[in-house]
Formats: structure tokens, C-alpha cells, sequence
């Protein structure tokens, strides 16, 4: 593997900024990939026979429409080997055709690349850092060597290098950085803990794992960051509580009988309880909670889904580059827990055995979940690291969140194992709830651009997009007003906006991140392109102020405005090419947005 | 500069295709690829630094079965270009590897860029994803003709032997640049839709059909 030493400085920084805008590239592309696999899981969802139920030989397997025994008999798909009528069927011809399903599925593997990447693994199978392109690796090791990542000058929030990946990468570093690496580490270090004592000032008792809102998961299975998790953590909290659908698989030998009681504490719970505690104390039962100072290393899990079973695999590989538990006695006897996180509950737990001396150890645990598929999507698996210390004491060695809503479980064969980064338990964050209802407001100028010509350069008659009126929308976020202030916090706010327009498209841009501002001002625009009017009067665009907070697991919604009457957009399509200026009143809580 | 990246960087695609332009230094690699994208010609000559890329939005219309017009669909190209000076070398080579298809350039007045066309050949096989790759052989400068060092005659044995298409072209008036770059869009985009039909589809569904899937490969291979 080549590296960008050979180069002069100049020269590398080129190459770097070409890799940035690579790496732009890249993202938009797993954005938009993630969403192929979901529309995918929503036609395999709506054209698949329940496996609950029995169905007679004579049915469709898309439409369950009922099949005669002389016309209209069906025909068995050749992907899938299930019976289909015609009115399924997709294909060039009456014999070479796929049913709804198989062709969407194959569709997507075209659009996705999939095909690329599979065509490539069979000549350079895929290493254990997981990159998928040369770039990218490249990218990655030049920011694990030079100390200091790669951020292109006013970044987006979402493509800030994630903090904790950075000391993980920095940690699993060889030996001859160590000295430098030791001194970035103490930097670093130390800002976390200055970090989360302005944290705990705030005391809002909040279960940590019920603040995270996201409705748009940018979830892709190949590379999991965790910012991948903090932006995709599927909303725990909303929505109507379902009735606890899953329990504990009866043939599970593994589950957590030997520690009973003690164990009714969760993760979350456990850590707050030390955090408030300030200290090591007991908790009320007989064992006390700790986290270690560094959280190193990562954790190797493999997720699969047998829709046939309802039963959800959870294959807790390995880990690596654990931080030591017990650092004065050099021992750590690691054990992994998890942990299902359901939007009203948190329960079933499942532990791995606890392996001996070790900051590596494999365990190829096995651990099942009966579960109804319908619940995947809302569901989270916690997978933490512990240290099983003496007198039942354990220390926290680092933990990850990973939606199940995004994971596309075609076979087990194609969803492979990932590596995931440990990260510290978040601090607790406040949120909804506890918020007034008024949240400021948000100063914005608007503007639709009208173009006689599409958005992007046409030279030759190949290049023929969209309807002729197409135009732009510009959204110049000024700045926000009479945020409700809170002591000691000083927020990093950035503002996102979504577009929502017909068809079910939707854009979504953002702007930097101003930091420790009561009243921010960005002058950012954000550019909606190849919008017509038609698509505006019926659209709805949705502002949502954001405190970017880089050590905690989500970011938390300050407040959120939305504009979607067909009055709202008149003047604005009335009188374009000109800017609109518009203070815009925002909420604190869900009750502006949509679900 | 704002709207740019917010065209480029928005996922309204359908597909996102990887080419590579490759050949020796000063064959023309920027130049063409800033006239496909841009269509503007820049005659100076700026040696690129290790690799760059540069991005363009086309429509495809896929051909239908009996040469009827089928769908059109929505293709972002990222168009790689690669320094062609020798110290760059394994810079450029370990990006072979992401590209789906590639513009392998050489300069027409100079006969020593089409002799070392071969050892591009064997440096595309040995770094692109796979053995045999989708290339397309261009011959810039067509426009100075007065400076012809390598004749079309040659170029297309050469061309024919390795079995890939050839184009002249010229940077600096666009011609064919635009067929050589469709023509290799046209044949990475057949060679996934053969990839993809060339197993036996996978089943959309678990449950009974995948204990058949899995055996089928093997019984195909005992066959063959």
C-alpha cells in the first residue's frame, strides 16, 4: 500500500483536498445507497408472504391474489422459486422474467455498485479496515499519521471527523508514534473531561438513549463511524408504545441467570448512577460501576435476521485494543453485554462469557433474539464492554449503539461481520420534554431562482434533464434570535433543512457548525436545485436548529420551524429572483414537525 | 461555487459510474476530460499532481431489446484523472482498483506514448478490479495532423488485438470525445447487468428457496 510520504508538502495537501472532495462524493453516494436498500426492504416488505401465515400452493406469492388451476395459473420466478401471476412479473419478455421482488432486488445491486464491489472482492478481498475504496484508506491512514485530521474549511457537521474515531485510531497506533500520539492523547483526554463537567451541571435526569431523534438514519452496514451512529440512532421515545413483541429465546442457555437482580440495571442507568455518584460508589447493590479513562479499541458483531424464525443472530466475534480494566493489576477480563433497545423498553440482555487476561479476546458468542420483523425497524442493539473486576465490580470499557432500522437482512451470506468503534457512554443530554414550548426564532432570507435552463451544464443532447422550469430555491440562513439560554451551556448550533417534495424526494443540506454563540449568525445558504414550482407549492420545508454535541451520542434539537402551506411559498413564487426576508418563530419540541 | 456542490453532492441519481483516464504524461488526460465535462479546451500544459477527478451528470438510455429505445436513467460519472509521470506510479495504480472502466489515452504525435500503450495493458491488469476491464483506447491530438507520428491503421490493430474500441480524438476541437466517453459508459453499464444475470438470482425471500440457492453453485460448477 502506498502512502503520501513520498510527496512533497504541497503536492500532498492537493492530493488530500481532491480526496476530500472524494470523500463528499462518497457520502452523498452511501446516502442515497441506504435509501435504495430501504425502498428495497419496502417492496420486499409489502410483496412477501408472511411466514406466520400458511398459504395455499395457489396463491401469488407477491399479490396473494388467487391463482387458477387453466389460465392464469402462475409461474414459478426463477429467483425466488415462488409462484407468480402475471400481473408480478417484470422482464423483457413472457419467459425471461422476474417476479417484483427479485427484480427490485437485482435493480438494486446494480444501482448500489454492489455488483462493483462484488466483481472487486473477488480479486482483492476486502481487509480488516473495511475500506472500499483506495481513497478512502488513503484518506484515513494520512489523518492517523498526521495527528490532526483533514477538515475542509467550513465543514458540514456531518462530515467533521468523528472525535472518538480519531482516538481509537490514534490508540491502535504503532509504537513509534506513541510519544506524540500520548501527548494528543492527554489533549484530547482532557476535554472530554472538561466537557462533561459542564455536562453535569445541567442534571436533567434523562435516560440517555431517549433524546436521540432522527428520523432519517444514515445507516450503512459497510462503514459504521460513530457519527454514522449518533446521526442514525432510530427514535426511541416517539411514537405510540407497542407492546413488548419479543422475549428471550427459550432454547438460549446463555442468558444472565447467574447475575440476577443486579443486573436489572441497564447500561445507561449504571453509568449515570456513577456519573451523579462522582465517584465510585456503591449503587444500592453490591457491585459498583466505573469507566475506564480512554475508551480504546473495537468490537467485531455480525448481525443477522432469520425472517423465517423471527429470530434475531447477534454474533459477538471479538474485540481488539481493549483498554486495560484494572490498571494498577494490569488485568482486564473482558465480557460483552447486550442489550436490545426497543422504543419503550430495554430489556434482554445477553452476556458473553467472560474471557481471562486479555485486551483482545475472541469469543464467537452466539446470542438470539426472538423478535417480530415488523419491530426490527425501531429496534437498537446496545453492545457493551465490560471488565469483570473483583467483588463484582465492573468497569466500562466502551459501548456502541447500532440501529437495526437500515440493515438490510437479505441472507446471511452477504451481511458479514463489522467493526465497530467503542465509544464512551455518552453524557446525559436533556431534551423535549423538559423544554418551553417558544424557541426563538430563525432570521432567513429566501429566494427562487428561476432558470431557463436545468441546473447543470448541457452540452449535448445526452444531457436533457428535468422540466424546463425548473428552478432554485436559496435559503440564506442568517441567523437565529432569543434562543432560550441556559446556564453554563454553551451550544454548537448548526441549522438543517429539509426539502420535502412530492414524489416523496426530499433535500437535505446544513450549515457549518457556529460555535458557543447565544446568538448565532451563519449567513450560509442552502441551495435546493432543480426545483419547479409546482414541486414548492406543495412542498414543505422543514428548519431545524441543532446543538451539535460531539462527545454525546446524538444531537440535540433545539427547535424546528416549518413552512408548508401553499400561502407561504406565493410571495416567494410571485416575486422570484428576489429575496424574501422572513423571521421565522420556532418550537422546541416535536409538536413542529412532522412524523 | 455553493450551488456546485450542492449539484453534485444531492444523490439524484441512479447510478454512479467510475472511469479512469490513464496513458504517458502530456498525452492530453486533463485536457480531455475537461473538455467532456466542461467543453472548454485549455491548451496549457499543467502536469497533474497524483490524481484528480472531475464529475459530470449524463443521461443513459438503455437499449431495448430489439434496438427499440428502453429507459433513460440518471448517470453521475466520476471521472478520474491520473498523472501519467512515472514518480506518481503507485499513486495512480492503487486507484486502478475503484475504477469501473477506463480511458487508456495516447498521443498522436508521439510515437513512444503508443508504444508504451502495452505497458499500460499489463499495468490494467494487474490493478483494475479485474482481469479483463472495460477500456477504450483513444489517440488525442487528432487535430495536428501535421505531427501525426502514429497512424489510425496501427492504432487499430492494436486496438482490435486487445479487443477493445478505438477513437481519435481531439481535445482541442471535441471531437469524439463525447463517443469515446459513452461508448465505455455503454460498456460498463452492459457489463453489470451481466454481472448481476450471470449467477442465478439470488432469492429475495429466505426461508425454503435458499437451501436450493445454495446448492446450485456447486452443481454448476461440476457441470462445467
Amino acid at each position: 500500500m502506498m502512502d503520501l510520504s513520498l510527496l512533497q508538502a504541497l503536492e500532498r495537501e492537493k492530493v488530500l483536498e481532491v480526496l476530500q472532495r472524494d470523500k463528499l462524493l462518497r457520502s452523498a453516494e452511501e446516502e442515497r445507497i441506504r435509501r435504495l436498500k430501504m425502498e428495497l426492504q419496502e417492496i420486499r416488505r409489502k410483496g412477501a408472504k408472511s411466514f406466520s401465515r400458511q398459504y395455499s400452493e395457489r396463491t401469488c406469492a407477491r399479490c396473494q391474489r388467487p391463482l387458477g388451476k387453466f389460465w392464469n395459473s402462475g409461474a414459478v420466478c426463477r429467483g425466488c422459486s415462488h409462484r407468480i401471476c402475471s400481473k408480478c412479473r417484470v422482464g423483457v419478455s413472457t419467459l425471461d422474467w422476474k417476479c417484483t421482488v427479485c427484480h427490485a432486488y437485482r435493480e438494486v445491486k446494480i444501482k448500489s455498485g454492489e455488483w462493483f464491489l462484488e466483481e472487486k472482492a473477488k480479486k482483492y478481498p476486502p481487509d480488516a479496515e473495511n475500506c472500499e475504496t483506495t481513497g478512502e484508506k488513503l484518506l484515513m491512514s494520512y489523518q492517523r499519521l498526521s495527528h490532526i485530521a483533514v477538515v475542509p474549511p467550513t465543514p458540514p457537521p456531518s462530515y467533521d471527523a468523528p472525535p472518538f474515531n480519531r482516538l481509537a485510531e490514534l490508540k491502535s497506533l504503532k509504537k513509534p508514534f506513541t510519544k506524540s500520539m500520548e501527548d494528543l492523547m492527554v489533549s484530547i483526554s482532557s476535554h472530554m473531561r472538561r466537557f462533561s463537567r459542564s455536562q453535569e451541571d445541567v442534571r436533567v435526569e434523562q435516560d440517555l438513549l431517549t433524546v436521540v431523534k432522527n428520523r432519517r438514519p444514515s445507516f450503512s452496514p459497510k462503514s459504521l463511524s460513530d457519527t454514522d451512529i449518533n446521526k442514525s440512532s432510530p427514535n426511541l421515545n416517539e411514537g405510540p408504545s407497542l407492546p413488548n413483541l419479543f422475549k428471550k429465546s427459550k432454547n438460549d442457555d446463555q442468558s444472565c441467570s447467574s447475575s440476577g437482580a443486579d443486573e436489572e440495571l441497564s447500561l445507561g442507568s449504571e453509568y449515570l448512577e456513577w456519573k451523579r455518584g462522582c465517584s465510585i460508589r456503591s449503587t444500592g447493590r453490591d457491585s459498583g460501576f466505573l469507566e475506564v479513562s480512554n475508551v480504546t479499541g473495537e468490537l467485531e458483531l455480525a448481525v443477522a435476521f432469520d425472517g423465517d424464525s423471527s429470530c434475531l443472530e447477534v454474533t459477538v466475534k471479538r474485540c481488539r485494543n481493549l483498554s486495560c480494566g484494572d490498571v494498577k493489576r494490569k488485568k482486564c477480563h473482558p465480557y460483552v453485554k447486550v442489550c436490545l433497545l426497543l422504543e419503550t423498553s430495554r430489556c434482554s440482555k445477553l452476556k458473553t462469557p467472560v474471557k481471562r487476561n486479555t485486551t483482545d479476546p475472541v469469543y464467537n458468542e452466539v446470542l438470539n433474539y426472538q423478535l417480530e420483523p415488523a419491530m426490527l425497524s425501531r429496534t437498537a442493539l446496545e453492545a457493551s464492554v465490560w471488565h469483570s473486576g473483583t467483588l463484582k465490580k465492573k468497569v466500562f470499557l466502551g459501548g456502541v449503539l447500532v440501529p437495526l432500522e437500515g440493515l438490510v437482512f437479505q441472507d446471511r451470506t452477504t451481511h458479514c461481520s463489522s467493526w465497530y468503534s467503542l465509544c464512551p457512554k455518552p453524557e446525559c443530554s436533556e431534551g423535549g420534554a423538559a423544554e418551553p414550548t417558544a424557541a426563538g426564532e430563525l432570521l432567513v432570507r429566501m429566494k427562487f431562482t428561476c432558470q431557463s435552463q436545468p441546473s447543470w451544464v448541457c452540452d449535448t443532447d445526452e444531457v436533457n434533464f428535468g422540466p424546463s422550469h425548473a428552478g432554485q430555491l436559496a435559503v440564506l440562513i442568517t441567523g437565529a434570535k432569543n434562543l432560550p439560554t441556559k446556564a453554563n451551556i454553551s451550544q454548537n448550533t448548526y441549522v438543517k433543512g429539509y426539502l420535502l417534495l412530492s414524489g416523496s424526494r426530499e433535500l437535505i443540506q446544513k450549515t457549518p457548525v457556529l460555535k458557543k454563540k447565544p446568538s448565532p449568525e451563519w449567513c450560509h445558504q442552502l441551495l435546493y436545485s432543480s426545483v419547479t414550482p409546482y414541486d414548492l407549492q406543495f412542498g414543505t420545508l422543514e428548519l431545524e436548529l441543532w446543538d451539535h454535541t460531539p462527545f454525546s451520542f446524538s444531537d440535540r434539537l433545539l427547535g424546528c420551524v416549518r413552512m408548508e402551506t401553499e400561502s407561504s411559498w406565493r410571495l416567494l413564487l410571485q416575486t422570484p429572483n428576489v429575496w424574501h426576508d422572513r423571521r421565522l418563530p420556532m418550537q422546541a419540541n416535536a409538536s413542529g414537525r412532522r412524523t | 461555487m455553493f450551488s456546485a456542490v450542492s449539484i453534485m453532492t444531492d444523490g439524484d441519481y441512479d447510478y454512479l459510474i467510475k472511469l479512469l483516464a490513464l496513458g504517458d504524461s502530456g498525452v492530453g488526460k486533463t485536457t480531455f476530460l475537461y473538455r467532456y465535462t466542461d467543453n472548454k479546451f485549455n491548451p496549457k500544459f499543467i502536469t497533474t499532481v497524483g490524481i484528480d477527478f472531475r464529475e459530470k451528470r449524463v443521461v443513459y438510455t438503455a437499449s431495448g431489446p430489439n434496438g427499440t429505445t428502453g429507459k433513460t436513467f440518471k448517470v453521475h460519472l466520476q471521472l478520474w484523472d491520473t498523472a501519467g509521470q512515472e514518480r506518481f506510479r503507485s499513486l495512480t495504480t492503487a486507484f486502478f482498483r475503484d475504477a469501473m472502466g477506463f480511458l487508456l489515452m495516447f498521443d498522436l504525435t508521439s510515437q513512444q506514448s503508443f508504444l508504451n500503450v502495452r505497458n499500460w495493458m499489463s499495468q490494467l491488469q494487474a490493478n483494475a478490479y479485474c482481469e479483463n476491464p472495460d477500456i477504450v483506447l483513444v489517440g488525442n491530438k487528432a487535430d495536428l495532423t501535421d505531427q501525426r507520428e502514429v497512424q489510425e491503421k496501427q492504432a487499430k490493430e492494436l486496438a482490435d488485438k486487445y479487443g477493445i474500441p478505438y477513437f481519435e480524438t481531439s481535445a482541442a476541437t471535441g471531437s469524439e470525445v463525447d463517443k469515446a466517453v459513452i461508448t465505455l459508459l455503454d460498456l460498463v453499464m452492459k457489463r453489470m447487468e451481466q454481472c448481476v444475470d450471470k449467477p442465478p438470482a439470488e432469492p429475495a425471500n429466505g426461508g425454503g428457496a435458499t437451501k436450493l440457492e445454495d446448492a446450485s453453485p456447486d452443481q454448476k460448477k461440476c457441470a462445467c
